[in-house]
């Protein structure tokens, strides 16, 4: 019965997130957590196939602080056990050090058969966790999956690639990474909810993984993030009669010289 | 606390419903709260003027932990016409001493912090639930459905706002009359905390409340601008169905009033960060339903339609937390749930909610004379413009003038009318 | 030796590359090694300036499984370069973990500053643009089309065939490629792109009228493609599709969230049609009608012959 680690990561919902009309600076003050959108396809694959052949699902995240208000959204949506990892280091972290810490925690409580993350996390997109992690557990991955089959320790997937689709098979354990339309995540209901409430979580100290200093130094720093804002026109037609707004859009493309 | 069974389940985690779990929750009782938003306050379109005294009642000294704003120590008043405005400004600095009277808030940030205060006193808050329906058991309230879900209390209480679902179910009050509820637009601009203190005259964290009438084309309603922190919360209020005679979109009448050129100058420079729509009880003590509770179920707050809306005073967060304390003393008083409703209603009247309400139960009537929206507002700021305008021409004699003004505005005949229709009403 | 290396299994990516690493040559004055899986890609690059091409024999050619491979023969690198392809991505990250670096994706622009790579890129899904420095060794994907193909070189550098062993823990037991409309909506110079406002896949005739008019072709929002199948992905613009900069982009039934206007928002003109004036598409927009595609589509289409 496979023994599943899905890697979660606790991001800022972006939609909160305001530009600074002087300085084009960030303002994430009002900005709300939320599990990384796609994240939450690689926990409910996880769940699906528990809930239909048994198993187990683990979930970990590493953050600031503020990961804990996670625990009981993670928890209701089919997850058995979380851990959680908060230190001030992942506010610099880049996906070396996100790799490193992730890895570490895994040799700890691991070993699992199936690793699952989401494409690419909301905020950063790096798309980078799930390759590194598994290079650094020197364990192999398959991302961009759409169709996961776990069987008697046999992992099959069907990718999804711009160019192709790729069938693939791994015997043991494997790195997952998980696309959007493998499946609809459930919301949870009252009972999830409740029930996560009474499940375990478990908080690993960063100085328990033996991780040193240097390696939480990120590699890539980040030097500046600006708003990006386009300057448009925004000319807008509301006519009541749909016919004059086309005529006067019609003029107005005419005038950009487009036809 | 057992998970299948609880004492009571609040549904919805507005200021009623939070006040009730936390009061509940505080008094040891098991509670869960449920709230359809993602987080409480999520869904949420409201003004922020709350009055501080209800949270006193709850408990003294709570409103020093809240999310709140700017005290309101400048009420002011705002007569318009297409051209001009008359502000009639009372400034009262005792209304910011020791207890300031009122605060203005952002409804986000309060209902959460207040959530969060309930579940502090050990009320289980479950946000993304939407309750849809009440288990009915021979003629009791039983318990309330989500989904697949089902979940049992002693007494559920329906705090779940104006049109109440669970109200309706059971069958407490047809849902809303057209009449009896009004809608409200806000938005809420961004603005420097000290462009907002010069603009309004106010030290930086004192704050202005501000209605006006006349910006909403003669349709029965007013207009209302709460000095946040950085930000200004706009909006009006007024009657759909006269909107809808009159084919007017809620949007464009607020862009009018935005675009006026006395409120432009108050908002002038802001970025729009909010902007929603909601309806508001309206007609005060007449909307509120002869019963307000059946066993095993208490309706609090809008879902009660208690709202007082004079025109110049918009209320609903008060009276929606006292009611909700209310409903939680009369539960933790109750020897077995039968007994709820009648020490509801007793609590009300203990809290003065009724009494309130009461007072201004026909004020609403001055709604009904439709010039207050339009020929009113026009005559002030016409007799305005008669005393101060100056052209070097030999002025009218004083009398004549304001009198022609008057008429340019309403018959005499009307007028009376009026007057005496306002002061049966007060 | 140090150096600056590049590989991208799609050719014509490997080519634009060089451009970036001749770039980069300048500054850091170190060789460009190029790595290449088939003979005419290897001849090719060497052509184009690369100082050595290495032509890597896999057996699979299953390129996300040349991670460990890859990483020895980059070991000495300054800086790497991958095609910012899926597969390429996915080999980036793997190398960039064995050699202890920062790896940017999609990197915007590149660029050496006191012993440092420093890259711009896109974050929050597009709300803002970041720019990092990396320490050396550094490693970035660059995504197709950043960059044109350099002249050819005064001096072709050298070919070198070098056996390479696979991840065999993977098997590949199939690969059906998707079926492509031949359409690269990349290089349309005007878009039709279609959203979730299209209420069935009868509708969208809609749009390819409207596109044919305008000698166009018809793009989608992701959900089109991935949710709905309605079009292939290959048509699906935005963060996690492709980036498109047409002289017009008819965004049509579609809210203009950032994850999709990211491809979309180097177009030169952008016009939204959308049913709700609040839409975030208008902002994005140089003209917008506000009002139902089913009624302004035919109109508009008629519009445009005459
Ligand atoms: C534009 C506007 C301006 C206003 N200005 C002011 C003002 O300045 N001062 C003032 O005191 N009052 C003002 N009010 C009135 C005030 O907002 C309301 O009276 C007050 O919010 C009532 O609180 P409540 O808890 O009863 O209901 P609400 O605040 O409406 O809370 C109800 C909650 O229940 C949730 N809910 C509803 N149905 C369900 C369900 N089936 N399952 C689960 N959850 C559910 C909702 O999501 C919501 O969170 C204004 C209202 C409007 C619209
Ligand atoms: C990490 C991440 C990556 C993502 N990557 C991408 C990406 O690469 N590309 C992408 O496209 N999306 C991406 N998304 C999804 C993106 O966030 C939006 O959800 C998506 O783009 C919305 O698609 P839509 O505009 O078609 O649908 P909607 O957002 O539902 O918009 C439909 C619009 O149609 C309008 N409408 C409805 N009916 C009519 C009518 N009759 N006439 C006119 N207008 C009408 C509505 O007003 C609405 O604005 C990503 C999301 C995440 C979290
Ligand atoms: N800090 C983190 N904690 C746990 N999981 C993470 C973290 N960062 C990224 N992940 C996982 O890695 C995936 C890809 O992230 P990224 O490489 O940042 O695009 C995410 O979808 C998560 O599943």
């Amino acid at each position: 019965m496979p023994k599943f680690l899905v890697l979660y990561k606790w991001t800022l919902d972006e939609q909160d997130i305001k530009i600074k009309s002087d300085d084009l600076s960030l303002d994430a003050s009002r900005a709300k957590g939320k599990i990384s959108d796609f994240d939450r396809n690689a926990i409910e694959e996880a769940a699906r196939i528990v809930e239909a052949k048994g198993g187990s699902v683990d979930v970990l995240t590493y953050g600031s602080a503020a990961v804990k208000q996670s625990l009981k959204d993670v928890l209701s949506r089919g997850a058995d056990k979380a851990y959680w990892i908060a230190d001030a280091s992942a506010e610099t972290a880049d996906a070396v050090v996100t790799a490193k810490v992730l890895a570490a925690a895994i040799r700890k409580i691991g070993p699992y058969d199936v690793i699952l993350t989401g494409e690419g996390s909301s905020d950063q997109f790096n798309q980078q966790t799930a390759p590194r992690v598994a290079a650094l557990l020197g364990l192999p991955c398959l991302s961009l999956v759409h169709k996961l089959d776990v069987e008697a320790g046999t992992v099959s997937v069907t990718r999804k690639l711009a160019v192709c689709t790729e069938q693939a098979t791994v015997s043991g354990p494997v790195v997952v990474s998980v696309l959007s339309d493998i499946n609809k995540p459930r919301i949870p209901g009252l009972k999830q909810v409740l029930g996560a409430a009474k499940k375990p979580n478990e908080e690993i100290a960063l100085g328990s993984l033996g991780v040193s200093p240097a390696d939480l130094q990120p590699k890539a720093v980040r030097r500046s993030a600006k708003g990006f804002v386009m300057t448009r026109k925004n000319v807008v037609f509301k006519d009541a009669n749909p016919a004059d707004s086309v005529a006067k859009l019609v003029s107005s493309l005419v005038s950009e010289g487009l036809f | 606390m057992s998970d299948d069974k609880f004492d009571a389940i609040v549904v919805g985690a507005g200021p009623a419903g939070s006040a009730c779990a936390y009061t509940l929750a505080k008094e040891g009782r098991s509670v869960l709260l449920l709230e359809r938003g993602n987080s409480a306050g999520a869904k949420n379109v409201s003004g922020g003027r709350l009055y501080t005294y209800a949270l006193e009642l709850v408990e003294p000294g709570l409103y020093e932990r809240a999310p709140l704003q700017r005290k309101i120590v400048r009420e002011q008043v705002m007569l318009l016409n297409e051209r001009g405005a008359t502000t009639v400004d009372y400034f009262d600095p005792s209304f910011g001493a020791d207890v300031p009277q009122s605060y203005s808030v952002i409804r986000a940030d309060l209902d959460e912090w207040f959530a969060g205060e309930a579940e502090a006193q050990g009320a289980m808050v479950a946000p993304g639930i939407l309750v849809d329906d009440l288990i009915e058991e021979g003629g009791r309230i039983v318990g309330i459905r989500t989904g697949d879900d089902e979940m049992r209390a002693d007494v559920v209480v329906a705090a779940d706002g104006v049109n109440s679902l669970l109200g309706q179910k059971a069958g407490l009050f047809p849902d809303a009359k057209p009449q009896a509820v009004g809608v409200g637009v806000k938005e809420t601009i961004e603005l420097p905390d000290d462009v907002i203190s010069a603009r309004f005259g106010v030290k930086d964290d004192e704050g202005a409340a501000r209605v006006a009438i006349g910006c909403t084309e003669g349709i029965s309603g007013g207009g209302f601008l709460y000095t946040n922190k950085s930000s200004l919360s706009l909006g009006i209020v007024f009657n759909p169905q006269q909107a809808g005679r009159q084919q007017r979109h809620i949007q464009d009448i607020f862009q009018d009033f935005k675009m006026h050129p006395a409120i432009q100058a108050l908002i002038d420079g802001g970025t729009s960060i909010e902007y929603g729509a909601h309806l508001v009880p309206e007609i005060g003590f007449h909307g509120v339903p002869k019963q307000l509770s059946r066993e095993g179920l208490v309706v609090v707050g809008d879902a009660a339609q208690f709202g007082i809306n004079t025109g110049v005073i918009i209320r609903g967060m008060d009276l929606a937390i006292v009611s909700g304390l209310a409903a939680a003393r009369a539960i933790v008083a109750a020897k077995q749930p039968a007994d709820v409703g009648a020490l509801y209603r007793q609590q009300l009247e203990e809290l003065l909610l009724i009494a309130n309400q009461k007072a201004y139960q026909n004020f609403h009537g001055i709604f009904d004379i439709p010039r207050i929206f339009r020929e009113y507002p026009n005559l002030a700021n016409d007799a305005m413009r008669f005393l101060f305008r100056v052209d070097g021409k030999t002025p009218k004699p004083m009398l004549k003038g304001l009198l022609e003004t008057v008429k340019r505005n309403v018959s005499f005949g009307r007028l009376a009318a009026d007057g005496w229709k306002l002061y049966r009403h007060l | 030796m140090t150096g600056i290396f590049l590989f991208s299994e799609d050719p014509v990516l490997a080519k634009q590359l060089l451009t970036p690493a001749l770039a980069l040559k300048g500054a850091l004055d170190q060789p460009i090694t190029a790595l290449a899986l088939d003979g005419a890609t290897a001849a090719d690059l060497a052509a184009l300036g690369a100082d050595t091409v290495l032509l890597l024999q896999s057996a699979s050619g299953w390129v996300e499984g040349l991670g460990d491979a890859v990483t020895d023969l980059v070991r000495a690198a300054t800086v790497v370069l991958v095609g910012g392809t899926q597969r390429g991505k996915h080999l980036a990250a793997h190398v960039a973990a064995k050699l202890d670096a920062g790896l940017t994706t999609d990197a915007k622009s590149l660029a050496i500053e006191d012993g440092k790579l420093v890259t711009s890129r896109i974050l929050y899904a597009g709300l803002a643009v970041g720019v990092e420095e990396l320490a050396f060794p550094a490693v970035a994907t660059i995504p197709p089309r950043s960059y044109p193909t350099p002249e050819a070189a005064q001096t072709p550098g050298s070919v070198e065939t070098v056996a390479v062993t696979d991840d065999i823990r993977v098997t590949v037991t199939g690969t059906t490629p998707t079926e492509s409309s031949g359409v690269d909506i990349s290089l349309a110079n005007k878009l039709v792109s279609v959203g979730r406002g299209f209420r069935s896949k009868d509708d969208l005739p809609l749009a390819e009228g409207l596109a044919a008019k305008l000698k166009g072709e018809v793009s989608c929002t992701r959900g089109i493609a991935e949710d709905e199948y309605w079009l292939p992905i290959e048509r699906y613009i935005g963060i996690s599709g492709q980036t498109v900069k047409p002289d017009l982009y008819l965004a049509v039934g579609l809210s203009g969230q950032v994850q999709h206007m990211v491809g979309a928002r180097e177009s030169k003109i952008i016009v939204a049609i959308n049913s709700d004036e609040r839409a975030p598409i208008f902002e994005a927009a140089d003209y917008g009608i506000v009002g139902d595609l089913y009624a302004v589509l035919p109109l508009l289409t008629a519009a445009i012959t005459s």
